[in-house]
């Protein structure tokens, strides 16, 4: 699926005893979440007895991560496996900028304006976007939605920017 | 059975619910409204349109839809969510057999024999028969989820705490069996889906939990808002990876012959029975749904017949059983949900986000205090089904035409179209920056091949795990051997033992890691 053939096998910036970097990098992701949590869970009430604490069932599961991380970063170690995926930056920088700018708009600006920039700064996600065409469809989809939340699905979504209902 | 006719009886009376509608312009006449089955054939129609485009799957599609019910009254937006649901299956078989991709992994199978038959001309008979053969195991896995349903009800009211737990660790067990790839990862993300379901508020002490103090996280991570970063935005990103336009050897030709020759229906008709059969044995199975079934039957459409070289090159059989395999084990991995209160697997886990934001606790309480809602979603299953074979032959070249939209148009619009949802689920910004920061972890995982759905099922079973394991240890006093001495629950911890030591076992991990190689060349 990777669209990565034909280029020179990406460098492994992985010490040499790590033989499947994907796996020892999942692991420890897994193990850094688990003492995250378990850190943010400290401050919770344990065990009173016999009964649960607030604090019991996240500290159980924490724990369990935290060994299945471990347990996944050592099969990193110990088998074969494939390099780190090549990320790409284009597409998540622009999906996740549309989506924050959706977020900050939507209240102040109302969801006309909130749909049509965000869909341009998406589609700048892609180098094959034309604009004429982005912008068209842009307007298109941002109209079927104006009808479609509000009017047809009787959501409360405000359309047009707080300054111009006052 | 007599029940069974009774409680069909009350279903289909709920579906064909007629609503007066007066409106305004007429001048005080109504016009009666069969609203429910108008809910399921626009959840039918739009889950096919969404499920026919290529990269969005099954989870993705019901996840994406899932706001457009909120506003629905609690039974019209689960009819509404079932049509969405196989609608989103047909559609996904629709591509495989069309233009070679399957758009959800039940239907990969489907596309070895379904696109050959297509290069030949044949697409019309292929989609005939992947829709009859539907239709065919719809109608036996309704009356299949009506025979279940209340014995099955009955038992769960004789479960207690322990029993439960050990249920839902079964259930979670089969899901990792049955996923795909390392155990570990698997079972890693279930650990993580349960981790992240303890955001929030304690349900017993109410105490604040992991929120730190971010009022948006007061009361947990929102399960809407999580499946749609995940299989939403985490799709999308994903696929922009891909490079959108790669091949899409789309079959020219024209569809034109959509019936089936009688020799086609009569090479198909065993094969579809079968893959009923297996089927809807395997939907029930947690964990597994519809992705196994299809594969099975695959597989033993080809073991059994008498000209297993033909498979591969466009044997109407190979189409015919992985789909009816495929719908009825959709279908029958809703009597875990109904009857039990537990989703077997991710759409499932969907529906009960669903109904929780509806405040329907799902249940066996569910079956006896709202019997409208349950008999009335399994009436309408069987009406999908029927308006699926009806409408969607004919709008097979709308499909078509869908699926040449180009992906540098369709991904700016999925990522809108989340937004508002995700929005207009709680009117809150923080909401869809949440579902956002989900995208990218999804696309994390996905790159470091981690499955994001057992992640999903654990989050829906985690409150649910918590609170029974705490009564079971509350009424034991604190005794942990309860899950083995009690004897039910005993059984169910056994299996899953079993279970996982089976698949850690070498060799039969080496025949899984078959099974979906082979279905993945």
């Amino acid at each position: 699926m990777n669209a990565t053939p034909g280029q020179a096998p990406v460098k492994s910036i992985m010490p040499k005893w790590v033989r499947n970097p994907q796996d020892f990098i999942g692991g420890i992701a897994m193990m850094a979440i688990a003492v995250f949590a378990l850190w943010a869970s400290s401050d919770l009430q344990g065990m009173r007895g016999f009964s649960f604490g607030a604090g019991t069932a996240p500290r159980m599961f924490a724990i369990l991560l935290l060994g299945l991380g471990a347990a996944i970063t050592a099969v990193g170690v110990l088998t074969e496996g494939e390099h780190l995926a090549k990320y790409h930056w284009r597409g998540p920088l622009f999906v996740t900028l549309a989506i924050l700018s959706f977020s900050q708009t939507i209240r102040p600006m109302g969801m006309i304006f909130a749909a049509m920039t965000s869909f341009l700064i998406a589609a700048c996600g892609s180098p094959e976007t034309r604009w004429t065409e982005a912008v068209i469809v842009g307007a298109c989809l941002t109209a079927f939605c104006a009808l479609l939340f509000p009017y047809a699905l009787g959501l409360p979504l405000q359309l047009l920017p707080t300054f111009m209902i006052r | 059975m007599g029940d069974l006719f009774s409680n069909l009886g009350l279903g289909f009376s709920v579906v064909f619910q007629f609503v007066q509608w007066t409106p305004a312009f007429l001048g005080g006449t109504s016009i009666p409204i069969p609203v429910n089955i108008l809910l399921c054939l626009i959840g039918a129609l739009v889950g096919t349109l969404v499920g026919v485009l290529p990269g969005i799957g099954t989870i993705a599609t019901v996840a994406m839809l899932l706001p457009i019910t909120f506003g629905l009254p609690p039974v019209g937006a689960l009819i509404m969510l079932a049509g969405i649901y196989y609608g989103a299956q047909y559609g996904g078989s629709t591509t495989s057999i069309l233009v070679n991709i399957p758009g959800e992994a039940g239907s990969v199978v489907t596309a070895l024999d379904g696109f050959q038959m297509a290069k030949q001309g044949r697409a019309g008979p292929a989609l005939a028969i992947a829709a009859i053969g539907s239709f065919f195991a719809g109608c036996v896995a309704t009356v299949l989820i009506a025979i279940l349903g209340a014995p099955l009800t009955k038992l769960a009211l004789a479960f207690g705490p322990a029993e439960y737990f050990s249920l839902m660790v079964l259930g979670l067990i089969f899901a990792v069996v049955l996923a795909k790839g390392s155990v570990l990862k698997a079972i890693a993300m279930i650990v993580l889906g349960l981790l992240l379901s303890m955001v929030g508020s304690d349900i017993e002490t109410g105490a604040s939990r992991m929120a730190f103090n971010i009022p948006e996280l007061a009361d947990g991570l929102g399960f809407a808002t999580l499946a749609m970063g995940l299989f939403g935005f985490a799709e999308i990103i994903r696929n922009l990876d891909a490079g959108g336009e790669s091949d899409r050897e789309l079959v020219q030709q024209k569809v034109s012959g959509l019936m089936p020759t009688g020799k086609d229906i009569k090479d198909s008709t065993p094969a579809i029975l079968r893959g009923t059969v297996l089927g809807s044995i395997l939907g029930i199975l947690p964990g597994g749904g519809a992705v196994i079934a299809s594969f099975a039957a695959y597989t033993l459409e080809k073991k059994i017949s008498r000209t297993p070289e033909k498979f591969g090159r466009g044997a109407i059989q190979g189409v015919a059983a992985p789909e009816s395999a495929n719908n009825a084990a959709a279908q029958t991995s809703f009597i875990p949900l109904l009857t039990l209160g537990i989703p077997p697997n991710a759409v499932m886990a969907l529906m009960v986000g669903a109904m929780t934001i509806h405040g329907i606790v799902p249940g066996p309480q569910v079956m006896q205090k709202q019997p409208e809602l349950v008999w009335g979603m399994i009436a309408s299953m069987w009406v999908g089904n029927l308006m699926l074979l009806i409408i969607n032959l004919p709008l097979v070249g709308i499909w078509v035409r869908l699926l040449r939209v180009p992906y540098r148009l369709m991904f700016p619009s999925i990522v809108i179209f989340c937004s508002i949802g995700i929005y207009s689920v709680n009117n809150a910004p923080a909401d869809v920056i949440i579902a956002g920061a989900f995208g990218l972890v999804g696309y994390w995982l996905i790159k470091h091949d981690f499955e994001p759905a057992p992640l999903l099922l654990g989050m829906v079973l985690g409150p649910l795990m918590e609170e029974n394991l705490r009564r079971a240890l509350l009424i034991s006093r604190g005794d942990w051997s309860v899950f083995l001495t009690r004897p039910l629950s005993a059984v169910l911890m056994a299996i899953a033992a079993a279970l996982l030591v089976l698949t850690i076992l070498p060799t039969l991990r080496k025949k899984r890691d078959e099974v979906f190689v082979e279905s993945e060349n």
